[in-house]
């Protein structure tokens, strides 16, 4: 068995995802490079990836937010960037995680729009969700006790 | 070095057991890279839409795509290895549509696994191996005639078989129990050396298979050292004189169980395992023991009972000779328990093997228990086939290697051309 | 601050929405993070050994095939810690620790039995779901924050 000697650890490493049309992801970098500090970052196809401290990574995460904050969007990674473990020169495909945020950022525009959104609603106002356990449509108690109440007149 | 076979894996689940690594390292074992096909999110919907199966697990449905685009050419492979949890019903479905599309739709040789946290590299060698065999040495495994005057050694894990061939005829056989590897290897081949009556020296090229292939093929400075998947297909359309078209090959070994689907005496999907000794030939041998006769008097003996007639559940070795001492004591005939012993290891085989496996006639029977007729006679109920049983075809082994070398006489090698 | 466990673990959505509002995201990078940081034996890609399906047993029984329970390992402890959760019920397509329909099921199953206050929603599919999606998490997230105070 070999043994496991692992690096960067105490780090943490977030993912930084862009998708604005004002910022692209070189700009994002440029200015993260600007405030880095010591903190690694990777620019990728989405955004970024950022390596260093946890209070560090924070407070640049904090400052680039700032940039264009409804369409920045940030997620944990357990793995350094360019892990080669992960990395999809080595494996020949995408690593499973990867097609997880291909289909949420597909939607990622849905979610800025409601960031844009609530920023001018009170809260009273935002629409009603569709609290549901699953996929499908389903009869809720208050809709079935008006159609038994139609039935019944 | 030659270039790296590249396996595509197709799976659910090695990650979070703990055996992606093993996975890894049993395919650079044998000089393959393992590689996940490149899709996009788009055509995952896409292919896993197309292939109709539905499947509630995201890496299942990753899986399917994958298939679909190896099947179509949109990513190119050597071979194909499919490996999902053991236990799991959705996978095993998902696993067994796989593996039947791509050999069906695709040249690409696969092989499907259903894993626990216990398994190790070392399980999966043999398997590994065969499968980049089929996919680098498909020169090797072309060969139909024995050439010059080659040995071949099979290594098994009761017995060794050592066979001595000459121009297309088998000339010298040898067989003893296995004790010590090498020793037992050197008996053999004395055996069939003085048989052949020829010498050592004489002999032009050497081939080893079965567990002890490392060690012998070392010992007896081998020209081939091949697993017994590929040797033993090749073996069995040989003697069987089954080389073109479709066929099965059935081993129930000593320690383990084959199964393979062969296509023009290449193997195309297989199987190895067995759960517990209780499907294999120790299970007989332990009969025989029991019913106080030789192994060789237990076939003919099975031939005038009636299986049915005991109740049999040799699922386990232990409880298996319990049924049988029960049987026993409660009057049954020595005929009927054998003939039932014989039921219940074929019944194992065809529930816990032959599903997965596309059953393909002719199905030749191979290995030392294909000399128990009792064992074919129940085989051939269940398949509802005719079995053919080749001559030597308890050498099966020995003779597929000595088959095979025979491309490696005179230092050169079919592979070479 | 609370701590939250998102469901699908390896939203993005999730882990930026419970974070812009100031609470801690419970997700799977958490545990995978700490695999990783972790010297031992190797045992790529995520140095999740033959222990974690093991250490899965305190969540799922040993007929339960290896992957539900190395996943359960990583879901489990989250689960534990969590003080609240959000529940997006229509990730068909998160793979890895996402990849296993039977452990989603479980995962969901422990959460919802735990006492804690849960979101359960759907991805949004148009700009108007996007509005009510953002204004429940919204909702939702603030509102521990005031529980919490």
């Amino acid at each position: 068995m070999k043994e496991y000697v692992p690096i960067y650890v105490g780090t943490v490493t977030r993912y930084v995802f862009v998708d604005s049309p004002d910022i692209t992801p070189q700009t994002l970098a440029t200015r993260a490079y600007e405030v880095s500090e010591g903190v690694m970052i990777k620019e990728t196809c989405f955004g970024l990836q950022v390596t260093g401290m946890p209070e560090e990574v924070d407070r640049l995460i904090e400052h680039i937010r700032l940039m264009d904050p409804n369409h920045i969007f940030v997620k944990d990674r357990g793995f350094p960037p360019g892990d080669p473990r992960r990395c999809r020169a080595n494996l020949g495909g995408a690593r499973p995680g990867y097609y997880g945020h291909e289909f949420e950022m597909g939607l990622i525009r849905f979610v800025s729009h409601g960031l844009d959104a609530i920023e001018l609603m009170d809260e009273q106002d935002y629409p009603e969700v569709k609290h549901t356990r699953t996929a499908g449509p389903g009869l809720d108690a208050r809709t079935l006790k008006r159609l038994i109440d139609a039935e019944e007149k | 070095m030659t270039q790296k076979v590249r396996v595509a894996q197709l799976s659910c689940g090695p990650e979070h057991s703990g055996v992606q690594g093993e996975i890894y390292e049993a395919a650079e074992a044998v000089n393959a890279e393992m590689f996940f096909p490149d899709l996009t999110l788009a055509d995952i919907r896409r292919y896993y839409d197309e292939f109709g199966l539905e499947a509630r697990s995201p890496d299942l449905k990753l899986a399917i795509a994958r298939a679909k685009a190896l099947v179509e050419g949109r990513v190119d492979a050597d071979a194909v290895f499919i490996a999902t949890c053991f236990r799991c019903a959705e996978a095993a479905i998902v696993r067994n549509e796989l593996r039947r599309y791509i050999h069906e739709h695709s040249d690409l040789p696969v092989v499907s696994y259903s894993f626990t946290e216990r398994t190790t590299a070392g399980t999966l060698l043999t398997r590994m191996e065969a499968l980049t065999t089929i996919a680098r040495r498909r020169a090797l495994l072309a060969r139909e005639v024995q050439e010059g005057l080659t040995l071949g050694v099979d290594s098994g894990s009761s017995t060794t078989k050592a066979v001595v061939m000459r121009d297309n005829e088998i000339i010298g056989t040898g067989w003893v129990p296995t004790v010590r590897v090498n020793e037992s290897a050197d008996e053999a081949v004395a055996l069939a050396l003085k048989e052949a009556g020829v010498t050592i020296d004489e002999i032009e090229a050497i081939g080893t298979t079965g567990y002890g292939r490392f060690l012998v093929g070392d010992h007896l400075a081998a020209n081939l050292v091949q697993e017994e998947l590929t040797v033993n297909s090749k073996g069995a359309v040989y003697l069987a004189d089954r080389q073109h078209g479709p066929a099965t090959v059935i081993d129930i070994g000593g320690m383990d169980n084959k199964a393979i689907s062969v296509q023009d005496g290449i193997p195309g999907t297989f199987t190895m395992g067995g759960i517990c000794a209780g499907a294999s030939g120790r299970f007989l041998e332990m009969t025989a023991k029991r019913l106080g006769i030789d192994i060789t008097e237990l076939g003919p003996i099975a031939m005038k009972g009636i299986s049915k007639k005991v109740p049999m559940n040799s699922y386990c070795i232990v409880f298996g000779t319990q049924s049988l001492v029960n049987a026993l004591a409660a009057g049954s005939t020595p005929e009927d328990v054998a003939a039932a012993a014989c039921h219940s290891v074929a019944e194992q085989v065809f529930e816990q093997q032959l599903q997965e496996v596309d059953i393909k006639e002719p199905v030749i029977m191979v290995g030392g228990t294909s000399l128990i007729e009792g064992l074919v006679h129940e085989m051939g109920q269940l398949l509802q086939t005719d079995i053919l049983v080749p001559p030597h075809s308890q050498f099966i082994g020995a003779v597929g290697c000595a088959l095979l070398a025979s491309g490696f006489r005179g230092g050169r090698s079919d592979e070479s051309v | 601050m609370v701590k939250v466990f998102i469901y699908p673990s390896t939203s993005l959505i999730l882990s930026d929405m419970v974070d812009r509002w100031g609470h801690e995201p419970l997700g799977a990078a958490l545990q995978i993070r700490e695999r990783i940081q972790t010297p031992g034996f190797d045992s790529p890609p995520l140095q999740m050994t033959p222990d974690d399906p093991k250490r899965g047993l305190r969540y799922a029984a040993v007929e339960v095939p290896s992957g539900v329970r190395g996943r359960m390992a990583l879901m489990g402890p989250l689960i534990e810690e969590s003080e609240a959760a959000i529940v997006i019920n229509d990730a068909d397509f998160s793979f890895g620790c996402m990849g296993c329909a039977r452990t989603n099921e479980l995962v969901k199953l422990l959460i919802r039995h735990r006492d804690i206050p849960i979101l359960e929603l759907t991805y949004p599919r148009s700009e108007e779901e996007g509005v009510a999606f953002v204004g429940a998490i919204k909702q939702f997230l603030t509102g521990l924050s005031e529980g919490a105070a």
